[in-house]
């Protein structure tokens, strides 16, 4: 247990690494976001409310670990292509050390997001400070692992070429079918449905909804947690079993 | 003794055979090189060898212990550097052998130990700051091999270890391959057979799967009549010398 644990620490520590050293990876999951939250803040937010602070913020958080998907996906099929992977493989290491050194070198960084995302929001629109804003962040990081699930899944299946044609469908869903950019009140009742059963709604209404407050505990928060969850769990099953195939082919 | 015995080691993909009851021993402290044209299945052999893949039939014995039932035992005594580059890309040299040493349960004193050693048989302490990313590919090359040194293993497999390289960056790594010579049993496979002729103690020729011959360069050259691996090689698996 102690080993294992000890290779999960080396392992996390150098996926760290790997992610921060990639300018890449800051621009997309940290600049880009966070100059999305500002512009559409200072432009839109007197003339819709979609562009307030307290459900931009929230919203953007989600947005931005969109992206979780893409660098996970790119630094896992990096690995494979390379056959970095294969070299540690020969390892004691074991498949889930893999699994957990992915993930949680990507949980500091959704810290961070959130943290970001939202103390801006603060600094721009100061009623948007509120106590409210840690269950927000705590949130954040159940989010997080549906993105980090699809994200080791598609670096299992996809080559670091077709990694990010595949995962810019995610963030696209992320952006179409969150219901952020643009008001829900007009759509079909196809198209809300849909975004009803899907994460991608469930997962900006749950941080939104956890920091403004809610009506109803069950309809606002629980529901939604509980669409997030069974999807992230699908995910990271379905992760941990192609990654288990991948090591033994 | 024997380091390596494989018994009708067998490997099938689908409709495809990689590998074709491969009987064979690898003692210890020698060099032996596998060739083979492309898909002979030397990659295949090595794949089981390392418990990476498992064969259809047949066993193996790596230090007497069967890379079926006794992996982790395996793994304790090989490593590995594979025919691409596997190293850590944003990683320091310093960091990469770091890494590597404690993947593999090294306390600090020995991660140090293993660092000087590698700076000096690699002549790594020079570029010990710089990203792996950042290194040309002969440099890259010899980082991954010593990598596969940190764990101390009985037994080093190479597979391709110059793929791709100039000649200088060849002949160096040569030259440190060389000076591994003894210290452990290597099974190297290549192209190359300049390489198998400069280094190798025995030499397996593989085609289709099955391992065609098993044996020195002079009883390469005295069964197939010439008087360089490369003839003997065309010679042994039916291609045209006049080509």
């Amino acid at each position: 247990m102690r080993n294992s644990i000890g290779r999960i620490a080396t392992l996390t520590k150098r996926n760290i690494k790997e992610i921060i050293r990639d300018p890449l990876t800051l621009i997309f999951m940290l600049a880009m976001p966070l100059f999305m939250e500002i512009l559409f803040y200072a432009i839109f937010h007197t003339m819709t409310s979609q562009f307030e602070m307290k459900y931009l913020a929230p919203g953007i958080a989600v947005f931005a670990q969109a992206f979780l998907s893409l660098f996970a996906g790119l630094l896992i099929s990096l690995d494979r292509t390379t056959s970095f992977l294969t070299r540690l493989f020969v390892s004691k290491a074991r498949p889930y050390e893999f699994i957990f050194g992915y993930t949680c070198a990507l949980l500091p960084i959704v810290l961070v997001q959130s943290v970001l995302f939202f103390v801006v929001g603060g600094i721009l629109d100061s009623s948007f400070w509120s106590v409210t804003m840690l269950l927000g962040i705590l949130l954040s990081l159940v989010t997080a692992f549906f993105f980090i699930g699809i994200g080791i899944l598609l670096g299992c299946l996809c080559t670091d070429k077709s990694v990010g044609g595949v995962a810019s469908v995610i963030i696209a869903g992320q952006s179409l079918l969150s219901g952020m950019w643009f008001p829900t009140e007009g759509l079909g009742k196809g198209m809300l449905t849909l975004m009803r059963i899907l994460p991608f709604r469930n997962a900006t209404m749950l941080l939104q909804n956890a920091v403004n407050g809610y009506g109803d505990l069950f309809a606002d928060l629980i529901s939604p947690l509980l669409i997030v969850l069974a999807y992230a769990l699908v995910a990271f099953i379905s992760a941990v079993l192609v990654f288990r195939k991948k090591m033994r082919a | 003794m024997a380091v390596i015995r494989t018994c009708d080691l067998r490997k099938e993909y689908q409709d495809v055979v990689a590998v074709d009851g491969v009987s064979l021993d690898v003692e210890e402290g020698e060099l032996f090189a596998l060739l083979g044209v492309n898909g002979a299945g030397k990659t295949t052999l090595i794949k089981m060898l390392t418990c990476l893949t498992a064969p259809t039939s047949g066993d193996a014995f790596v230090m007497e212990h069967s890379i079926l039932r006794e992996k982790e035992d395996v793994k304790s005594v090989i490593d590995v550097s594979m025919q691409e580059t596997a190293v850590a890309r944003n990683l320091t040299v310093e960091e990469n052998i770091e890494f590597y040493a404690a993947l593999n349960g090294h306390t600090k004193e020995e991660i140090e130990a293993a660092k000087a050693a590698l700076y000096s048989a690699f002549d790594l302490g020079q570029v010990k700051g710089k990203r792996a990313s950042k290194l040309s590919g002969g440099w890259q090359r010899k980082l991954s091999i010593a990598l596969a040194l940190v764990s101390d293993p009985k037994v080093l497999f190479l597979d391709e270890p110059t793929l791709g390289l100039d000649v200088i960056a060849r002949r160096e790594l040569w030259k440190t391959i060389r000076a591994l010579k003894g210290r452990m049993t290597i099974v190297l496979t290549t192209h190359y057979m300049e390489e198998a002729e400069a280094l190798a103690d025995r030499i397996g020729i593989m085609k289709g799967g099955k391992l065609l011959f098993v044996g020195t360069k002079e009883a390469l050259f005295a069964e197939t009549g010439k008087d360089n691996v490369e003839d003997a090689f065309i010679r042994m698996v039916g291609g045209d010398l006049d080509a």
